[in-house]
């Protein structure tokens, strides 16, 4: 087959997120991934839209204490508490794993202040670290976060979404995204608000914060009390909180919440997202998201689509 | 590298009350394995239980691998449901393996329970490896907990029992055991078990001034050093909240570097 007659037949998957160009929509959630070299022991990496990296900080965090995972129907609970190597680290000796196999990487990052994650998208700028940013401004399992409840994030204040958004688009020039909470009341207001401090786009979701008690022990199952819950059984969820935010705004939607497939994926799109990520069922099978692309494009040529962004936001009502 | 390979069931048989030994046709992965690792086995094709299950090899054969496995909840219960013929999906194999050390003149192996799994093939490596026969000592609650006695046995291994109700052998903690052999320098210590008992061992061993080796155990989902979540705290760098993860960096860990109190 030459090339011509392949492309004009094989449909399109690339998109334009925010800026960002993707070779094709998928990515995978901040944490579920690490920075990329674990799972290229089970497939080429460079074959995902983007990698997006484990939240970093300026420091290294060490995270909370165990037991910090557990399984819940469809899904698990997590308080990893953000352990990461810090950003120092990731460019020494994370990145360039990522770049010698030529992905596309959006770094993830998480600050104490909205100056925290200035500098972090600065830096990652300046060294080549990241092609986009993700301002995580919705993790659950941090106690320094805005109050020592751990369960106040930035993401639930729109003030706040805007002022962080803001300061973040002052100090950088890459595509940036903003991820979201889904323990709000309403998220269009949130997305409007990323989108108003200038965001590019919009990560939807987060987890859903949670928890788990052993009613034999009668105590927590995870040492942070709360987690947040993912997997599949956030999926409903989430779609809807993608199609709320749609309606809302302008700018583009990365929609992530319990993909396990192509037909997961497809319901996020249909919803309104440009974008998909894979999250926590890579764990249980590590070339999901590669699995998820194939059956995006076999999606495609069964409906005789020529490109992807075509199908977004297309739920037929 | 580890690899997800679909295996065939050989055999799935209980062996004890609850527990099980399963042998399944996986020639990508036992022609990696080695005696320490573990894999992660998928317990049915829906979504819950939502994660794989990690369990170590009980033996390591040319093309298959023994499983030896307690039935402790869904997951588990699952799997002993398992028929001769069917196929299911494995990964593996992950993490570290039991160092060999050829310095060593003695080798104990302390299991506590069904923390027996992964020394058969243990006993083996160190047979064929190091040309040493180990000793075990094998604890469990009681006599019908028993298990692999006649497999060490066969592999001409000089085995210690004891049981909580003195149902068989001595009516002592594994640990107990080790401390009354009171092994001399150039012995080496491996250990597996509930968290107690390997906690116990390491301070016979300390005590002793002899090195212990301990496969510990934690909730996993990637098995693969990705979601941080399996970590147990070390007693290096306490203040820094320092860890290791068990499915990467172990699960087999130096004793001494893990902070037993933290766990
Ligand atoms: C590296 C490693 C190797 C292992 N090898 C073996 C083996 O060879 N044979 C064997 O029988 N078991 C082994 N285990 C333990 C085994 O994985 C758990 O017993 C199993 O996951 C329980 O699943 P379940 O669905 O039956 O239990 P669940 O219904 O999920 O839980 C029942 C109980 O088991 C505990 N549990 C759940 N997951 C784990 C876990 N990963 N480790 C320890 N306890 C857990 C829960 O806290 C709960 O108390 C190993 C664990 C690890 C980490
Ligand atoms: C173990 C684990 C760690 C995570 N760590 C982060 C993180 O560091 N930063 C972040 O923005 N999101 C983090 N997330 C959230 C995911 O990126 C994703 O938003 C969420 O899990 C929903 O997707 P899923 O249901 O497909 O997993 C983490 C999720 C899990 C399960
Ligand atoms: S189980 Fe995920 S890091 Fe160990």
């Amino acid at each position: 087959m030459t090339e011509d007659t392949r492309t004009s037949k094989q449909p399109t998957l690339q998109i334009n997120l925010g800026g960002l160009v993707m070779k094709n929509p998928v990515t995978v959630g901040s944490g579920t991934f690490a920075y990329g070299e674990e799972y290229h022991q089970y497939f080429d990496v460079s074959r995902l839209g983007a990698v997006t990296v484990k939240s970093l900080s300026l420091e290294p965090r060490p995270g909370n204490k165990p037991p910090r995972l557990v399984e819940t129907p469809a899904g698990m609970l997590n308080a990893i508490g953000l352990q990461n190597v810090g950003l120092d680290a990731y460019l020494r000796e994370k990145m360039p794993f990522l770049r010698a196999h030529g992905c596309t990487i959006i770094g993830n990052i998480y600050g104490h202040n909205p100056e925290e994650y200035a500098e972090l998208a600065r830096r990652l700028e300046a060294e080549g670290g990241a092609d986009a940013i993700e301002a995580n401004l919705s993790c659950p399992n941090v106690h320094d976060a805005k109050n020592a409840r751990g369960c106040q994030l930035v993401a639930q204040d729109p003030a706040l979404v805007r002022r962080y958004t803001e300061t973040i688009r002052n100090a950088t020039g890459l595509p940036l995204f903003v991820k979201l909470s889904p323990n709000v009341i309403d998220i269009a207001e949130s997305a409007l608000a990323a989108e108003a401090g200038g965001a590019n786009a919009v990560s939807l979701v987060n987890t859903l914060t949670g928890m788990g008690i052993d009613p034999e022990t009668r105590r927590p199952m995870l040492s942070n009390i709360v987690g947040g819950l993912s997997g599949p059984a956030i999926r409903p969820v989430a779609v809807k909180l993608v199609w709320d935010a749609a309606r809302a705004i302008q700018i583009p939607i990365i929609g992530m919440g319990g993909i396990c497939n192509a037909s997961d994926a497809m319901q996020f799109i249909l919803a309104g997202a440009t974008a998909v990520a894979v999250g926590s069922y890579t764990f249980r099978q590590p070339d999901a998201a590669i699995r998820v692309i194939d059956g995006l494009e076999d999606y495609c040529a069964r409906h005789h689509v020529e490109r992807i962004t075509q199908l977004v936001g297309g739920m037929q009502l | 590298m580890p690899r997800i390979e679909d295996c065939e069931v050989h055999l799935n048989q209980e062996v004890a009350e609850d527990h099980y030994r399963m042998v399944v046709h996986a020639p990508g992965i036992a022609g990696e394995a080695r005696a320490g690792q573990f894999c992660m086995i998928e317990v049915q094709e829906g979504l819950y239980p939502f994660l794989r299950r990690p369990m170590s090899f009980e033996r390591i054969y040319p093309d298959s691998l023994s499983i030896l496995y307690k039935v402790e909840g869904k997951g588990t219960r699952m799997m002993s449901r398992f028929s001769p013929g069917q196929t299911i999906s494995i990964q593996g194999p992950l993490g570290k393996p039991f160092p060999l050390d050829p310095h060593h003149d003695r080798h104990i192996l302390v299991a506590g329970g069904i923390g027996v799994a992964p020394f058969p093939a243990l006993a083996e490596a160190i047979i064929g490896t190091l040309g040493r026969t180990p000793e075990v000592i094998l604890a469990a609650r009681s006599e019908n907990h028993l298990l692999c006695e006649d497999e060490f046995h066969e592999m001409g291994c000089t085995v210690h029992l004891a049981t909580d109700d003195g149902s068989a052998g001595d009516k002592a903690f594994a640990s107990e055991v080790l401390r009354r052999l009171n092994p001399g320098p150039g012995a080496m210590v491996y250990c597996c078990g509930p968290m107690v008992m390997m906690k116990a061992t390491q301070r016979v061993c300390s005590d002793l001034g002899l090195p212990c080796l301990a496969s510990l155990e934690a909730e996993m989902a990637c098995g693969d050093g990705v979601c941080l979540g399996c970590v147990v705290p070390t007693v290096t760098d306490r203040e820094a909240g320092s860890s290791v993860r068990v499915c990467h960096d172990g699960p087999v860990f130096d004793a001494g570097l893990i902070d037993w109190d933290g766990v």
